[in-house]
Formats: structure tokens, C-alpha cells, sequence
């Protein structure tokens, strides 16, 4: 285990030295976006001393590294507010959305899975097909709206954005679940129709064993487990902010605090976005990896 | 087991994200769905358009504007002794600010010249020619200068702020404290204000899109909305039986700025072509809100500056094309276009791209996230750009952004344009020869005032949008919430 966090500590070192350039190669200042044109020089050079920006790229650098060991992220060049605060404000509420979002992936693709699997080549397969096909294809930019006109404007059930009540999630989570689970039928379908082709679930059934039973104990076990890869890289992505549904839905979570900060060059912010983000990235594909030697006995003995 | 565990943890992980200011038992804010929330509530230090326009509803300023844009009284009254000394009276009984204090002189002081030490600030800049402020009395406030201004009252507009909170450091820009119309009732996730004369609370909520702003409007969510809008949604919302839309004739001018120190942009009969080859009459009637209308300079006519007789140029693609050729191009002409990537800007940007077709001109747009084009912008580097002026009240605008002198930082010259015939009339304030001059040399090519507009739910009455798209409708306007 501590093998493990140790190895993360390269990719954390990467992160913030990738993060740290770019963000200096971006052209825009934020000297020039808090002064406006008309600041004086001897102003500018003033404000890049209090802000550190006239210290040469390693200096600066440096401080931001010991500073984030400190725990302190500095604070945010627009607003003056810490931006440890901001992080707890927009991680929690990503990740309340990400769970519901994935719940809801998971809820509906993998029956559905297995229903078309088990119908394979009938219609009730090709309708399912059909459906994910299209739900997959189907933009949050578009899929969002169109659930708030049909469910929060024609049929006045739910809330159209915003957090105001805890019904106000359902909306932002089926737009994200529902492309997730359209994946997640697919990939189902296709493993479990492989699974129920090899040779061990003839054995089970030659066996006698009722087709439930074949189905809940022999072949549903082998066949979600690649799935676990897939549910750990889309939970990584909605982790790095939905970027698209978290603005439309007013659903203030930290994709749409990176974007805003970028938007503002707010370096500190957009840097501590980038690293959290990255670092819950590692996270889920570390907790990944654990969860499929957990349920592969095959994986276990392997370094 | 494991599932309702999960459930519960998450309903309490909500209920900590979820945190507003409404209270059950208070009748329930009027909601005003805006595009971009707020940023920073201190008069010192806010640049943005929504901080500006909550910054009005919270402090007052010891200057305002008339309809024509003349300078009046706001919290004091002047007079010019000399070209270095002004003296403001603050009108009486003096205002109250929210925490039940007078405002005096000593408050006025105290708020320019904690102004003049800020380090950060964007508009110490502009009053760095203040020498001494004294104050003979608690009403009397006197300003001298370092060099002559004329416009010197016009720049007095910063909200005044309580000394004694200044002397303490107060954070005025989370929790600020003035004595206009309204005060802060609380900041967490949304930002919202009380009304003082009656209590009614309005809650400030951000919806970047403008599609959600209009469908929230629409199921009651937000009472009320104001600009912002691709006109489409606005004629969409002019069709709905339960929503009032009102639209008023805009004065933030749009145009194309130049690069005139660029290849080919530097021949007058060019920058004309451009003018020739845009019809933005028909802009306006296809993809315009209602009240737009065609800009000639800078300031709108109705402005004491304004110059009502120019003519604006009208679309003549053919002349246009001879223009281009007398000026020895071959056709067809390619120039780059910046804008950012706002949908209605670049919607525009397709549009002239398809006009300036017909006159030979192949124009190239370059989309940009606002950073990045501002950034070029300020940095000249461009050949044409689409911005809008929002908010200018004085003429001083024009040497700043056409003077000579007015390079940045200096000012907003971003075309590096020279004139020194228009340097000469800038000089002498004779404003109605500054914008012909500027009409024939076109260093812009000018293209509208956008109307503004408001629409709201029945609830709200007596809401006006302002022409520069402020938020002060919100002091007079009345909200009858029905119970939904």
C-alpha cells in the first residue's frame, strides 16, 4: 500500500510542473487583468512584487510548492478568498454529483445490459441497441436543456438549475448518468455475451443448475468485471468536473471553478483545481486497481 | 443496508452543499437571474459590469448623471474655485450609512485617500493627480489638484465608504457597507440584498446560459432577467403570455476596432471599404434586439457630446471593391478578425464575414477565449476586433482612445491610430469636429447601440431597464410574489 502512494508522488510532481508552465505560457497576465490598461508601470511593477510574479519562474515556483506542503493554497486574485475555501466549497458538490451521476449510470446500464444480453439478437435487444446508441450520442449541451424544458418547465416537477433543494441534483445527475449508462449497457452486453459462451457455463449448466442461478453465480461475476475499469476511468472524468453540466445547471462544483479561473487568469485557483483533479484522477484508478485484484483472484499474486 | 447508508450520507452531503439565505418564515426574495455573478463588492477595487452594478445599489457616489450624461450632484453639490481646486458640499441631511453612521467629509476622505495608497486597485490610476483632500467642516470636502482637470467631478464616482471601517480594514469586498438603497443581507452561495425603504429582498442568482436564464424565467425559478440574450430567446420570451419584456434604446456603442499600424489598414480608403462593405442595418432588423440602432461615435447622440448630424455609412459592396482597388489591392483582401467566443459575437462575426464577401474582402475570424483576446487586444495585436464600449459618460473617452498620446498604459489607443488634426480638436473639446473627424478617419468602424432590454414574471412590476444596462430599476421596482 505504501508502495502504491509512493508511486503516486512522481505523478503529483509532474501535475504541478506541467500545470506551473503552461499556465505561464498561456498569454494573458493577471497584473494586466487586475489593473486594466491604464495602471501606471510603476504600479504594475509593484502589484507583480506583492503577488511574487517578478521572482524568476524557479522562485516562484518553489514558494507555491512549500506553500501547498503547508496546506495553503493562497487565495484567489480576484475575489481575495482563500482558496482552500473555494476547494471545499466545489469539491463536495462534484463529488455528491459524480456518485449520483454514476449511481444512476450503473442503475440503469447494467440490467439493461443484462436484459439485452440475455435477449441477444431479439427485439427487445436491438431496441436497447438502439436506445444506448443514441443516449450515448446525445451532448450534455443538448441533453441538459431538454430534460429542463420536458421535466422542469412542461411538467413542473423538478427544479431547472441551481442548488437550491435537494431535488435540484436529479436533473444534472440523469443528464451525466445517462450518457454513462449508455457505455455501461454496452460494455455489460458485450462481456456477458462472451462470458456465456465459454465453457464453464455449459459445465454449470450441464450441471443442472437453473439458468438464474448460472446467471447470478458463474456468469455475472466474470463478466462485470472489466467494468470495473470502465466505471473507474468515467467516475475519474466526472471527478475533473463536468465542466459543460455543471455550468448549465448553475451547479457550482470545481469544473466550473477551472474554467471560471482560466477565463479570469486566477493562476492560483486554476492551479489548485488542476491538482486536486489530478490527484483524485490517480486516486480512483489506485482504488481501481485494488477493487479488480479484490474481485480477480487471478490478478492477485501479480506485481 | 449498505444502500440506504450510502443514501444517507448523501442527503447530508447535500443539505452541507446546499446553503442558501432563504429563511420559511420571510416572504421569498425577488430572484434576478444574471449571467455573471458579482466579484468583488469593494467601490475600490470592482471592474467587472456585475460588481458595478450591485456596487450602485450599495454605496453612493458624490456624483451621478443626467439623461444627457451631465454630471449632478449625487451626495454633494460643487464648484470650481480655480482649475486645482474644487470644493463639494454634501447635500442635506446627510445620508446614512448602513450601520446607522452619518456620511461626512471626513468619510469622502477617507475613501479617496485610502484609494490613492491601494497598490492593487485599477483606479488609483485615475486619480493620481489628487494632491491634497481637506476637510474645512463635515460637509465641506476640497479637493486640489496637481494639473488642471476639467473633468474632474465626472471621475468622483466611486462608492464612499465608512472611515472608521477603513481605518479597521474592513472587508468591504464580501461584506460591504454603504449608505444606497440597498444593503448586503448575506453572501454565501448566491449573493442577496435588502431594500431598505420596505425590506424586499432580492437574491442575485448566477445562470451562465443564457437558454437555462430564459427557461428559469419561464417556470418561475427567476422573476427577473435583463440582457445578455441572443435575440431570438428575447423574441421567444415576447411570445409567452406570462412574461412582460420591455426594451429600451442601448447607449453601450459596438464596433470594429482597427489596427491601423497594420499592412493595408493604415490607407483611410481601406478602413472606409471595411465601413462600405458591412450592412449593419440589416444586422440590426435580422439578429438584433429590438432598439438597437446604428452608432456613429462613440457617444450616442442623445449625449451632450453627441453629434446627431453624422451620417452613417450604408452598405455599397461595389464601392467598396473601388475603394479597395484605388488603393492598389488585389482582390480579394484578407484580413484576420478576433472576437471571443461568445455565440452571438461570433454568430456577428459569420455575418460580416458573408457581407464583406461581396466587396472582396475574405475575412478570417479567430474565435478566442476572452483571456487570451483581450490580451492581444491590449497588446495591439490584431488587425480587427469586436468589442463594446459599456457605460462611458464622459467625452474624455475620445482622447484616450484615439489621442496620440493615449497608447496603453497611457489609455486605450489599442490601434495605434495618429492623428494630429484630431489631436488638435481633442485639445480644444470641440466635440462636434472630434467625431466628424473620427467618422471620416474611422480608426473604428461603428456599428450599434444594442438595446437593452428586461424581461419579468408577472410578480414583478414597475422594473425599467436603464439604457447602459445598469441594475437601479431594482430601487423602484415592486414584486408581488402569488403563491406558487
Amino acid at each position: 500500500m505504501i508502495k502504491r502512494l509512493t508511486s503516486l508522488l512522481p505523478v503529483i510532481i509532474g501535475v504541478l510542473c506541467l500545470t506551473f508552465a503552461l499556465l505561464h505560457m498561456v498569454p494573458g497576465d493577471p497584473v494586466d487583468v487586475m489593473l486594466g490598461e491604464s495602471a501606471s508601470p510603476a504600479d504594475r511593477e509593484l502589484l507583480k512584487v506583492q503577488l511574487g510574479l517578478d521572482q524568476s519562474l524557479y522562485m516562484q515556483f518553489g514558494q507555491y510548492v512549500s506553500n501547498i506542503l503547508k496546506g495553503d493554497f493562497g487565495v484567489s486574485i480576484h475575489t481575495q478568498t482563500p482558496i482552500t475555501q473555494l476547494l471545499a466549497q466545489a469539491y463536495p458538490a462534484t463529488l455528491i454529483l459524480a456518485f449520483t451521476a454514476l449511481s444512476i449510470g450503473l442503475l440503469i446500464g447494467i440490467p439493461l445490459g443484462i436484459w439485452s444480453a440475455l435477449k441477444a439478437g431479439h427485439w427487445q435487444d436491438v431496441m436497447v441497441t438502439m436506445v444506448s446508441i443514441r443516449l450515448a450520442a446525445m451532448p450534455a449541451f443538448w441533453l441538459g436543456p431538454v430534460l429542463m424544458l420536458v421535466f422542469a418547465v412542461w411538467l413542473g416537477w423538478l427544479p431547472v438549475s441551481g442548488m437550491s433543494s435537494p431535488a435540484s441534483i436529479i436533473l444534472p445527475a440523469v443528464t451525466l448518468g445517462l450518457g454513462l449508462s449508455a457505455i455501461l449497457t454496452r460494455m455489460t452486453r458485450t462481456s456477458l455475451l462472451e462470458v456465456l459462451n465459454e465453457d464453464y457455463i455449459r459445465t454449470a449448466r450441464a450441471k443442472g443448475l437453473s439458468e438464474r442461478q448460472v446467471l447470478l453465480k458463474h456468469a455475472l461475476r466474470a463478466a462485470l468485471l472489466p467494468l470495473v475499469t470502465i466505471v473507474g476511468l468515467q467516475m475519474g472524468s466526472l471527478l475533473a468536473g463536468a465542466v459543460i453540466t455543471e455550468t448549465i445547471f448553475s451547479w457550482n462544483g470545481i469544473g466550473r471553478l477551472l474554467v471560471d479561473s482560466i477565463e479570469k487568469r486566477d493562476y492560483p485557483v486554476t492551479q489548485a483545481c488542476v491538482l486536486v483533479i489530478a490527484l483524485s484522477y490517480v486516486l480512483i484508478n489506485q482504488a481501481t486497481d485494488l477493487a479488480y485484484r479484490w474481485l480477480d483472484p487471478r490478478t492477485r499474486g501479480a506485481r | 443496508m449498505l444502500l440506504r447508508r450510502v443514501a444517507g450520507y448523501s442527503l447530508l452531503a447535500i443539505a452541507l452543499v446546499l446553503s442558501g439565505c432563504q429563511s420559511d418564515t420571510e416572504p421569498r426574495a425577488l430572484v434576478f437571474a444574471i449571467a455573471q455573478a458579482p466579484v468583488n463588492l469593494d467601490p475600490r477595487y470592482a471592474t467587472d459590469a456585475a460588481s458595478e452594478r450591485v456596487n450602485h445599489l450599495l454605496y453612493q457616489r458624490l456624483v451621478e448623471f443626467d439623461s444627457a450624461s451631465h454630471e449632478v450632484p449625487g451626495l454633494a453639490s460643487w464648484q470650481m474655485q480655480d482649475a486645482l481646486h474644487y470644493r463639494f458640499q454634501l447635500q442635506r441631511p446627510l445620508a446614512v450609512f448602513h450601520d446607522g453612521k452619518p456620511l461626512t467629509a471626513a468619510d469622502v476622505k477617507a475613501t479617496y485617500e485610502s484609494l490613492l495608497q491601494l497598490k492593487n486597485s485599477p483606479h488609483t490610476a485615475e486619480f493620481k493627480h489628487i494632491k491634497q483632500i481637506s476637510t474645512p467642516d463635515s460637509h465641506t470636502i476640497d479637493f486640489e489638484l496637481s494639473r488642471p482637470d476639467p473633468h474632474f467631478p465626472a471621475r468622483l464616482i466611486i462608492g464612499i465608504l465608512p472611515a472608521e471601517l477603513i481605518t479597521a480594514g474592513h472587508d468591504f469586498g464580501h461584506a460591504p457597507v454603504g449608505s444606497g438603497p440597498f444593503k448586503l443581507n448575506c453572501w454565501d452561495s448566491e449573493l442577496e440584498l435588502v431594500r431598505l425603504s420596505d425590506g424586499l429582498k432580492v437574491s442575485f442568482n448566477e445562470v451562465k446560459d443564457p437558454n437555462v436564464r430564459v427557461l428559469k424565467l419561464k417556470r418561475g425559478e427567476a422573476d427577473l432577467i435583463q440582457g445578455d440574450l441572443p435575440p431570438e430567446l428575447v423574441k421567444y420570451l415576447q411570445k409567452q403570455p406570462d412574461i412582460t419584456v420591455q426594451t429600451v434604446a442601448g447607449a453601450n456603442y459596438s464596433y470594429l476596432g482597427l489596427n491601423v499600424q497594420a499592412e493595408f489598414l493604415r490607407d483611410v480608403r481601406v478602413r472606409r471599404a471595411i465601413a462600405y462593405a458591412i450592412d449593419t442595418q440589416a444586422i440590426i432588423d435580422k439578429v438584433m434586439v429590438s432598439h438597437s440602432r446604428q452608432a456613429n461615435a462613440i457617444l450616442p447622440p442623445e449625449h451632450y457630446a453627441g453629434n446627431p448630424a453624422l451620417q452613417p455609412y450604408s452598405y455599397q459592396p461595389e464601392l467598396a471593391r473601388q475603394l479597395l482597388q484605388s488603393a492598389g489591392i488585389k482582390l480579394p483582401l484578407t484580413l484576420v478578425y478576433k472576437t471571443s467566443t461568445d455565440p452571438q459575437r461570433v454568430r456577428l462575426a459569420t455575418i460580416l464575414q458573408a457581407q464583406m464577401q461581396a466587396a472582396g474582402i475574405d475575412l478570417q475570424i479567430k474565435s478566442l477565449d476572452w483571456g487570451t483576446f483581450f490580451a492581444d487586444v491590449q497588446k495591439g495585436n490584431f488587425q480587427l476586433s469586436g468589442l463594446t464600449w459599456v457605460g462611458i459618460k464622459t467625452p474624455e473617452i475620445y482622447s484616450k482612445v484615439f489621442g496620440s498620446g493615449s497608447a496603453p498604459p497611457q489609455g486605450f489607443n489599442r490601434g495605434g491610430y495618429r492623428d494630429a488634426e484630431l489631436d488638435t480638436l481633442l485639445k480644444n473639446e470641440d466635440w462636434p469636429a472630434v467625431t466628424r473627424r473620427i467618422h471620416e478617419q474611422l480608426p473604428y468602424i461603428p456599428l450599434w447601440y444594442e438595446g437593452q432590454f428586461a424581461a419579468y414574471r408577472s410578480s414583478v412590476e414597475a422594473y425599467q431597464p436603464m439604457p447602459d444596462g445598469n441594475w437601479d430599476g431594482l430601487a423602484k421596482v415592486v414584486f408581488q410574489p402569488s403563491d406558487e
